[in-house]
């Protein structure tokens, strides 16, 4: 509770700062803190201590995994803010609200990582996305920003009805909103409803529409092209992985316990060959970095989406792992990707030369998106493939999925090439000495974590 | 294909005969809406003029780009008008139950009000209301 209170009350004191304090640049660091304390208030909540004593009523259940995953999250945003601070402000004249805006999205995490009733977990996405639809507009007088933040808003708007539809037919199945199967003690309940079935079909299209899965994927590549590059990293990023936690609780506690009615498994893995298809291919054909970082992202949600295939204890961690993986090394990339004022390949030629530290740091944000060993991302490759061979069938899943990791390491790949081995003068914004230090101590952060899991995965435990 | 079946078939919630009725108005309000549409393409009079045939936007006049700036004062207030309409609407089931819920559901609906008015206060002062420069 302490995290879902502090980020939205933390969220309005951001709103108020935004009149209170005429200093533009002091809002980063107000908002800092405010991710600190936040930060801080929830590892009080993982450890027991509550600040506020609010009884839910069931609608929400506190979890370990729910709790570390709340701090990837806020330490993800925290680095986030720290990086892109900067060119968040560059980018209008509402910066406060910007980070506003943030926390409250930080807020709809919160309630999604701890949801136990479908209404948390409308209310959840819908905190999370109404915020995103008016930062991907954020950039006024951009046509394309514009066209995005329409696009993104018709087709959530759309997904969102279909969501609630599928928790109304839900409802009428088991006539209850909770999400533990509370039909265990019903005695009213005779099987598995229809009903039911079809309400978990329409939750299926909508969180896949959600986290950028395909057949659902066709918005992502406009919207994260179309918004400004500093939304684009946040909404990769935080966001979706967000999609992919509350996602795996509604698998591991609904489609579960209906696996005997219809055949989950045979549709996530239809699910996860055409994300990973439709994700790899079109990637290798973009020539704009930020486009494929886009077109990426769809194929790195395929890799997500084995541990809602496969729903044990690998997939659980598994996806801890990823989040951290795939967020650090986004974030890395995109702030980078904003400072850089042509952002095709060839805007990247010769980067090692001019600048080495960021061609450094980018390359290894590009392995462990590639799936390197010695790098976080081969570590999540790792147990997403390994969760799959425990569950002991659908093994071509799993040499698909190999397939198409090698098949990504050819794009990443690109663009190690352009900095390292072509020829050119990249022009960039200015930054400063302390904007090297971040993304270096972010790219140490994704080696250790590569390198030692459990310092990661202690925090399940201990 | 065989386990849905079985799944229809062991729903027993009500007999279908009891949907007879909301079929029947269904089909009564399509029919309805169907005939009125028919019935007065059919009788009424058909004088075409360029006012009339003009696409009625909020009375302002509909020619030239779209991409005009526009006086944001209307688009405001509708706005603004919404969420207070909301959290005014919200007070009923308030204030039916409210014996009931006694002073913690004062102090909750206090709380609300004071959420609302935090953002009343970030409007004001924000200038969103000053209209006049």
């Amino acid at each position: 509770m302490n995290a879902i209170i502090f980020s939205a009350g933390w969220g309005i004191i951001m709103m108020f700062c935004s009149f209170l304090v005429k200093n533009q640049s002091s809002y980063r660091h107000i908002a800092a803190v405010g991710l600190l304390v936040l930060l801080a208030a929830n590892i009080f909540d993982t450890y027991g201590v509550d600040f506020f004593h609010i009884d839910s009523g069931k609608m929400l259940a506190y979890t370990r995994f729910g709790f570390v995953f709340n701090s990837i999250a806020i330490a993800s945003t925290l680095i986030y803010v720290l990086l892109t601070g900067r060119d968040i402000e560059r980018l209008g004249r509402y910066t406060a609200e910007f980070f506003t805006l943030v926390f409250f999205v930080l807020c709809g995490v919160c309630l999604l990582s701890a949801y136990n009733n479908l209404l948390m977990l409308f209310l959840g996405i819908e905190i999370l996305t109404i915020p995103l639809y008016i930062l991907t507009g954020s950039d006024k007088r951009n046509l394309k920003s514009n066209e995005a933040a329409l696009k993104y808003f018709l087709m959530g708007s759309f997904s969102t009805g279909l969501m609630l539809m599928g928790i109304a037919l839900m409802y009428g199945g088991t006539g209850t909103f909770l999400l533990e199967s509370s039909r265990l003690q019903s005695n009213l309940y005779h099987g598995i409803s229809f009903l039911e079935i079809v309400g978990l079909l329409f939750l299926l299209a909508s969180m896949c529409f959600k986290v950028s899965a395909a057949p659902f994927h066709f918005w992502t590549p406009d919207v994260y092209d179309g918004a400004p590059s500093v939304v684009t990293s946040f909404m990769a990023t935080i966001v979706k992985v967000a999609g992919f936690i509350a996602f795996l609780k509604l698998c591991t506690v609904r489609m579960s316990v209906t696996s005997t009615a219809i055949d989950w498994k045979l549709i996530f893995s239809i699910i996860i060959i055409l994300t990973l298809l439709f994700g790899n291919i079109t990637a290798i054909f973009q020539q704009s970095v930020k486009r494929m970082l886009a077109y990426s992202s769809i194929s790195q949600a395929g890799f997500m989406l084995f541990a809602l295939f496969s729903m044990n204890e690998y997939a659980s961690k598994g996806l801890l792992m990823y989040s951290v993986a795939y967020c650090l090394a986004t974030i890395g990339l995109f702030a980078v990707l904003v400072k850089m004022k042509d952002v095709t390949f060839e805007g990247y030629n010769g980067l090692a030369k001019t600048q080495p530290v960021l061609a450094a740091t980018n390359a290894i944000f590009l392995f462990s998106l590639a799936g390197i060993p010695l790098t976080a991302g081969f570590l999540a490759k790792y147990y997403m493939l390994a969760s799959i061979i425990k569950t002991g069938t659908y093994t071509w899943v799993v040499v698909a999925g190999v397939l198409f990791a090698a098949i990504s390491v050819y794009y990443y790949f690109r663009v190690i090439q352009a900095m390292y081995f072509k020829n050119g003068e990249p022009q960039m914004e200015s930054f400063g000495r302390s904007f090297k230090l971040g993304l270096v101590v972010l790219a140490a952060i994704i080696i250790i974590v590569g390198a030692f899991p459990q310092a990661l995965f202690n925090w399940l435990y201990f | 294909m065989n386990s849905f079946v079985y799944l229809l078939d062991t729903v027993v919630t009500g007999n279908s005969a009891d949907y007879v009725p909301i079929g029947i108005q269904i089909i009564f309000a399509a029919g309805f809406v169907a005939t009125v549409m028919i019935a007065t393409h059919l009788l009424g009079p058909k004088r075409k003029t360029a006012e009339k045939l003009e696409n009625f936007a909020s009375g302002i006049e509909s020619h030239g780009n779209a991409r005009q700036p526009l006086a944001i004062k209307y688009f405001l207030v509708a706005i603004l008008f919404v969420l207070f309409d909301v959290e005014v609407i919200f007070f009923y089931p308030y204030a039916v139950n409210f014996k009931s819920l006694g002073w913690y559901g004062f102090i909750e609906v206090l709380l609300f009000v004071c959420f609302f008015l935090t953002g009343f206060i970030y409007i004001i002062k924000k200038g969103a209301l000053k209209w006049e420069d």
